[in-house]
């Protein structure tokens, strides 16, 4: 197991940037920062595979990345008055509005910080936090079918409330999977412009000052 | 003298977090505001800070066991607190930790947190017998499912005594729905106020809807910093009714639909020139006034999702014709859900048309930072007095709420009187 040395990690020393959202260049598994691989993974699948794990700094269980993903990932310097729940709210608000403009239909926020599409999850985000910097990231399922998923993460230790014991392969859906049509790439542009307004608005629901 | 810091709600409203791993040691010199050990919630890492300086005397939890919250993390001998006020402080009864904003110099942990309160402080020498108050063990929680968990809450069950029958011991509502306390087990079934019990026909559960969360969020945030003052007015509007009649058929050939409500937004906007504090806001951080010399009108739109409120930019420059056809493709765009956020921002002044829905009066929140907003109430035909005779009129109800901070009882009477006086003679408002 490696430590998470994934590109958003930059954005912690790189402040020249305040968001990042990427494609992985192969699949990975990375670990919640208490999950333990022996009680997450199949490991003789994963091993079989080749496949690297990693644990990342922030909270949350453990997921997999791969190509089909879209990384969303979120940077703020001196983080004393920023509340994880504002930031999952607003930040995952924000991903939901270029869904929407996108012409993805039914998104709700559920769980503590999920993204669900008629009940089954699109996307989890966690968070790390320091003195100096909080970091958001988040995956969203753009083309992954869950089946990957149920193949080499074994069932949570904790759940959301919406989850009610179901397997990977009935709780998680991708936006493919929904009838979406354009590739991830169009749809990283999306979400980056809604960002970069973000950063540029002055008032509106969100405060910039808050959020950017 | 001593201080018991309890473990935070650090910003998710969950129960409890994973030690990950301890900056400090007993006998170490902290600083307020330094890392005491980093904690994972649900779906967060974050540092727990201290919030006092002085020196450690005790840790509670061990790397990898959990911690609640509201229970204590960490025991501090405070520097400077000595004598006298620790022996009185360690006489008052030890009651329940106080709930407040903490905001402590260099802490990096924000927003509601259980702090412990003065009576938390106990004195050196009582420590042996106040001990037991704090002492924490480790929490052997047992898995469940979220129902099953609910359900066991709703019924007052340890959920914790139950052999769970699922995956990996799992408590399940099966499980729940089968549990029978003992003799051994009832006395640790928890007494507490009657609860309804769990029935899945009782209540719907549904998940907040973005509109719905924003639309709390700001009238709550209205509601506590705004000063929140009304008044209501009557006004006869027969001249405007006939106005309105002998153009509707006009507008309506040019594909447009001619309501009382471009008349009040002209109305409204002729009135805020005139009156500034109306179209202003109060800038408390750098101790000022913005008036606005721009009059965007937020007209608040009912739709199935709830409450939203376009904007109407530069209301003055439009014509009467304008802004009932900008009325209209706002109202279409809200209810289809196609407002963008461009459409929402920056209005000065706000109107809210209950009153085609069915309301007389009312008393509005105010759209904040705004400094008021109009309700146009039902129109209804009312006996008046005109000319000594009473006659039937056609009255319309107004409701202004004006924020009492920026706008004096006095300010908001002349700044009805003035849309009054524009409604009931609406050749004036086209005249100026």
């Amino acid at each position: 197991m490696t430590d998470y040395n994934l590109p958003d990690i930059l954005l912690l020393v790189d402040k020249t940037k305040r968001f990042l959202i990427w494609i992985p260049d192969k699949s990975y598994i990375v670990l919640g920062a208490s999950n333990k691989a022996e009680d997450a993974l199949f490991l003789e699948k994963v091993k079989q595979d080749d496949i690297t794990v990693l644990k990342r700094p922030s909270g949350g269980q453990t997921v997999m990345l791969t190509p089909n993903n879209l990384i969303i990932s979120v940077v703020f310097f001196q983080p004393d008055n920023l509340h994880p729940k504002v930031v999952f709210n607003q930040i995952n608000s924000l991903i939901i509005e270029s869904l929407e403009r996108a012409g993805v239909k039914n998104l709700a926020m559920r769980g503590i910080s999920d993204i669900a599409i008629d009940g089954k999850k699109i996307l989890g985000s966690s968070i790390y936090r320091s003195k100096e910097a909080l970091l958001y990231h988040s995956v969203l399922n753009f083309g992954e079918p869950a089946s990957t998923f149920e193949k080499y993460l074994k069932y949570p230790s904790k759940e959301p409330d919406y989850r009610e014991g179901r397997k990977h392969s009935e709780f998680v859906t991708s936006l493919k999977e929904k009838g979406f049509s354009q590739t991830n790439n169009q749809l990283a542009d999306f979400i980056s412009q809604r960002f970069e307004l973000a950063s540029l608005q002055s008032d509106g629901f969100i405060k910039s000052e808050a959020l950017f | 003298m001593r201080y018991i810091f309890n473990f935070p709600d650090i910003g998710e409203g969950l129960e409890e977090g994973t030690i990950l791993e301890w900056y400090v040691t007993k006998g170490q010199a902290v600083k307020a505001g330094q890392a005491l050990c980093n904690m994972e919630t649900d779906k967060v890492v974050t540092d727990i800070p201290s919030p006092k300086n002085g020196t450690i005397v005790a840790t509670f939890g061990k790397v990898g066991e959990i911690a609640l919250v509201g229970k204590p993390l960490v025991e501090i001998e405070i520097e400077g607190v000595f004598g006298a006020e620790a022996v009185v402080v360690a006489k008052e009864e030890v009651k329940p930790p106080l709930t407040e904003p903490i905001d402590e110099g260099g802490a990096g942990v924000v927003g509601t947190m259980e702090l412990a309160g003065s009576n938390a402080l106990l004195a050196a020498s009582d420590e042996g017998s106040e001990k037991k108050e704090v002492e924490v063990k480790p929490v052997k929680k047992a898995l469940a499912t979220p129902l099953a968990r609910a359900m066991a809450r709703d019924l007052n069950i340890d959920i914790n005594l139950i052999k769970g029958s699922g995956p990996s011991g799992r408590v399940t509502k099966e499980d729940i729905q089968n549990y029978k306390p003992n003799k051994a087990t009832e006395s640790v079934v928890r007494q507490e106020s009657y609860k309804q019990p769990a029935n899945a026909d009782a209540v719907t559960y549904e998940p907040l809807t973005q509109i719905r969360k924003a639309i709390a969020k700001n009238m709550i945030n209205s509601k506590q910093s705004a000063a929140h003052m009304t008044l209501f007015e009557e006004v006869e509007i027969s001249e405007l009714m006939r106005i309105r009649d002998r153009y509707k058929k006009s507008y309506a050939d040019k594909n447009s639909k001619l309501t009382y409500l471009p008349f009040i937004v002209k109305a409204t906007v002729n009135a805020l020139k005139k009156h500034r504090q109306l179209n202003s806001q109060l800038d408390m951080e750098n101790d000022r006034m913005i008036f606005k010399n721009y009059y965007n009108i937020a007209i608040a739109v009912d739709t199935p999702e709830g409450l939203v409120v376009p904007v109407i930019r530069d209301a003055d420059k439009l014509s009467l014709f304008e802004i009932a056809q900008k009325i209209s493709e706002l109202s279409d765009k809200a209810r289809d859900r196609k407002l963008t956020i461009e459409d929402m921002k920056d209005g000065t002044f706000t109107l809210t048309n209950y009153g085609s829905i069915g309301g007389i009066f009312a008393t509005p929140v105010i759209n904040y930072p705004q400094a008021g907003i109009l309700g146009i109430g039902r129109l209804l035909k009312k006996p008046i007095v005109k000319e000594d005779q009473i006659i039937v009129g056609n009255v319309l109800s107004l409701s202004l709420a004006v924020d009492h901070r920026i706008v004096d009882g006095g300010e908001a009477s002349r700044f009805i009187n003035s849309i009054m006086e524009y409604l009931s003679d609406p050749v004036l408002m086209m005249m100026e």
